[in-house]
């Protein structure tokens, strides 16, 4: 276990630094506008000058080296148009935690909702619970989330009398962002749940069981929804990725000051240093979310070995 | 293919009828006889009218809201494609003007026709000046009003009154917009009154205008005599002259919605439809030679580790913010990670089937390795790699809505549904929101039905279901 362990951190590590290195690389090839505040009052002379005092000259593998060498001192760059000169790493240090608090709300209700959701709907075969969650399920999946999220901002907001923008200290105005974050992950909880569920009622073990003379009840809850749920922390690192994706278009539509809202921003203002850095903080936040589920799985399913799967082919 | 199976099979199945009954009748008469053995009937119980295809489409069938969506979306297509074919259709983008003040005609509501008012024969019209032989540019604005200038009212009416002004006699509307200053009695005609606004004198008791701009009508209704003409007929006045209407209404820029949603909605399907069948390709290439070349297995593990750890939605906004926004990009930056699920999935699935007996013995027999993955491999999975293909459509429409929000989508001179959504965001609140609606309701019609379409095609080629 301890070797699997290993090899699945080096195997992140190698991901992170391939991700990193094509990040880099590809931002390199934007215009250089995007490293100026005011690139057309500016004479050729002095834009050569700034692209050489920042190091934009050298070849490509040096900007790299320098590049990782600032990494490793937490050390991300300075933004050029955003805040001109502010180092990126403390932009992000404020908006950070905002980001981090709504997204764990938003997981924390998505399963609140979705589970129950899931669990109801197996219970109640074909009956409402099932054919609403039915409904639910597939308007989340197959409705762009960029649509309803616009209905969802409009008509709820003027259904809880609030201001259609976040504000911090209003806690009616965290309703709406963080509901809308969730909805996608509702449905594919209640989704998976609903489905392990299903397979496992139709098990041998339910059977007896029922010929024991248990309550329906203390089936499904005791022993059908405990097994089906252990298949569940598979989903974690995706929906924390939807989440995290989610953030993304939420945050910039209740202009809400954090991470999402922050990376909208800088792209429209072509800010290539903050779009750099922010991509980049993105993917090690995928990256380590598919790490943690992967461990995850392993502490909580024993049955799950690590034998080399190579005699299986 | 059912079909053709079901012909051979129904003789089939009344000559066994015939011979059981033969046989009754003969164990009737001997009920101790032995049996007789016959190759041919044993032969008989080994027929079955199993189609894998045929069974499918029927258990297809059976879902009636999937077959339902299922019209719908071939109607949709359909009508996407033969849109700018047909008469009284706008040209997406063009910028629709008044032609006889030149103003954009912007934010037009949605209407089945583009007539203003219908009047009868023998109404009395004013001509504007303007250069078409077969309509002619109609009012029936008298002269303007000043704002506080003063004019006599003849004759009180709830809408309109009939009123003096400088010896010049016509008719003023009496609404919330004229504000007209009228006495206790207003009945009680002849009185001085005014209104604070500038205002119309009309020739009568009715606004011949579209919010002032002169009306259309084609010129044969018309007996014209010098700057006034009289309608020979009962007719419509039109707000351009044309007969198309905006049945979507027009935008802020008075661009024809309907014409906008169609064209974006053939770009929509386009990039849906080339990013589905790119992934599939790249995705069943690369997942056959993943699952069947073992020496290319350890790499492609590798590279398949690397790319299914990026998020989707990153990779997106970080190549369309990198290269030039337009459908390419677009398509090539959803292709870029979008094969990744199709190739495992193949790869495993070959894995599982490749060393089965049939295929085994197919080898040792000398077929080839490419007839083997066609014809042996690759039917077992063309029910998941449809249902795949049927889930990317909306995945790609959706993938375009969302990072043309974020500002990396297409130009707004290729209108696309997330271009449309987009520009309508800012005006759902208002009484624009129809520019929002429309879109939208197209949109949502589209990705639900190939969701439901996908799923239900899944189920269906499940042999599972075919009972």
């Amino acid at each position: 276990m301890v070797k699997y362990v290993l090899k699945r951190l080096l195997s992140a590590v190698v991901t992170l630094i391939v991700i990193l290195t094509v990040v880099f690389v590809l931002v390199r090839q934007m215009p250089i506008e995007g490293y100026f505040d005011n690139f057309d009052k500016l004479d050729q002379n002095m834009i050569s000058a700034r692209l050489h005092q920042l190091g934009l000259t050298d070849p490509l593998h040096v900007q790299l080296f320098r590049f990782y060498g600032q990494l490793l001192r937490g050390d991300l760059g300075a933004s050029a148009r955003y805040r001109v000169g502010a180092p990126i790493s403390e932009i992000i240090a404020q908006k950070a935690p905002l980001s981090i608090q709504m997204g764990v709300m938003a997981m924390a209700l998505a399963m609140a909702l979705g589970i129950p959701l899931g669990a109801a709907m197996a219970r109640s075969k074909s009956k409402f619970w099932d054919k609403f969650g039915t409904v639910f399920i597939v308007f989340v999946n197959a409705v762009p989330a960029a649509v309803y999220y616009i209905y969802l901002q409009s008509y709820g907001s003027s259904l809880l009398g609030t201001s259609m923008l976040f504000s911090r200290d209003d806690w009616r105005t965290w309703i709406l962002p963080v509901f809308s974050m969730s909805l996608g992950n509702i449905a594919y909880y209640a989704m998976w749940l609903r489905r392990y569920m299903v397979d496992e009622l139709n098990k041998d073990y339910v059977k007896l069981a029922k010929a024991k003379g248990l309550s329906e009840r203390a089936i499904t809850m005791r022993h059908v929804f405990r097994n089906a749920f252990v298949p569940m922390i598979q989903y974690i690192p995706t929906s924390l990725m939807f989440t995290v994706c989610g953030s993304i278009y939420i945050e910039s539509l209740y202009s809400v000051p954090g991470m999402g809202g922050l990376l909208v921003d800088v792209i429209s203002r072509q800010d290539n240093p903050m779009v750099q850095a922010i991509v980049m903080i993105y993917s090690c936040v995928g990256i380590i979310g598919l790490l943690l589920g992967d461990l995850l799985m392993v502490v909580i399913d024993p049955r799950i070995t690590f034998a080399k799967k190579e005699d299986v082919r | 293919m059912g079909l053709l199976r079901k012909m051979r099979a129904a003789p089939l199945e009344a000559r066994m009828q015939e011979e059981l009954r033969s046989r009754r009748q003969a164990a009737e008469k001997d009920p101790f006889g032995f049996a007789a053995f016959s190759a041919a009937d044993a032969e008989m119980t080994g027929v079955s009218d199993y189609s894998y295809w045929g069974s499918t489409l029927r258990a297809f069938m059976k879902n009636r809201v999937a077959v339902a969506l299922l019209s719908v979306l071939a109607a949709l297509l359909l009508f996407t494609v033969i849109q700018p074919l047909l008469p009284n259709q706008y040209p997406a983008n063009q910028i629709i003007n008044h032609p006889t003040t030149g103003v954009q005609m912007s934010n037009v509501a949605p209407s089945f026709t583009t007539a203003k008012v219908s009047v009868p024969a023998g109404t009395e019209l004013i001509i504007t000046p303007w250069e078409d032989a077969r309509w002619t540019a109609v009012s029936n604005v008298l002269t303007g009003i000043k704002a506080r200038a003063e004019f006599t009212v003849l004759q009180y009416g709830a809408d309109y009154c009939r009123v003096d002004l400088d010896g010049q006699t016509g008719y003023v509307k009496n609404d919330f917009s004229t504000k007209l200053k009228l006495p206790e009695e207003p009945e009680k005609t002849p009185y001085a009154s005014r209104s604070n606004f500038a205002i119309k004198l009309y020739s009568a008791p009715g606004d011949y205008t579209n919010n002032g701009d002169p009306l259309f009508v084609p010129t044969e209704y018309l007996n014209i005599d010098g700057e006034r003409a009289v309608t020979n007929r009962a007719c419509d006045l039109r707000i351009l002259p044309s007969s198309a209407p905006f049945l979507f209404g027009t935008n802020n820029l008075g661009q024809d919605l309907w014409a906008l949603v169609w064209r974006g909605t053939r770009t929509s399907l386009f990039i849906g439809f080339t990013v589905a069948v790119i992934e599939a390709l790249i995705g069943i290439l690369v997942g056959v030679l993943w699952g069947y070349v073992r020496r290319l297995d350890r790499l492609l593990t590798a590279v398949y580790n690397v790319v299914d750890n990026i998020p989707t939605t990153i990779v997106l906004i970080l190549i369309a913010y990198v290269m030039r926004p337009g459908i390419s990009t677009l398509i090539f930056a959803m292709c870029l990670t979008g094969w990744v699920g199709m190739a495992r999935f193949i790869r495993n699935q070959i894995i599982i089937i490749r060393d089965r007996e049939y295929n085994m013995a197919s080898r040792s027999l000398g077929t080839s390795t490419v007839r083997i993955i066609l014809r042996n491999l690759l039917p077992y999975l063309v029910s998941v790699i449809m249902l795949r293909m049927a889930l990317a459509v909306p995945g790609a429409i959706g993938s375009e809505v969302f990072i043309t929000y974020i500002g990396l989508g297409l130009p707004v001179s290729i209108p696309s549904l997330g271009n449309l959504i987009n520009a309508g965001r800012k005006l759902i609140s208002t009484s624009q929101s129809y520019q929002l609606v429309f879109p939208t309701i197209v949109l949502s019609i589209i990705t639900i039905s190939f969701y439901m379409i996908g799923n239900a095609f899944a189920d269906a080629a499940d042999p599972k279901n075919h009972l």
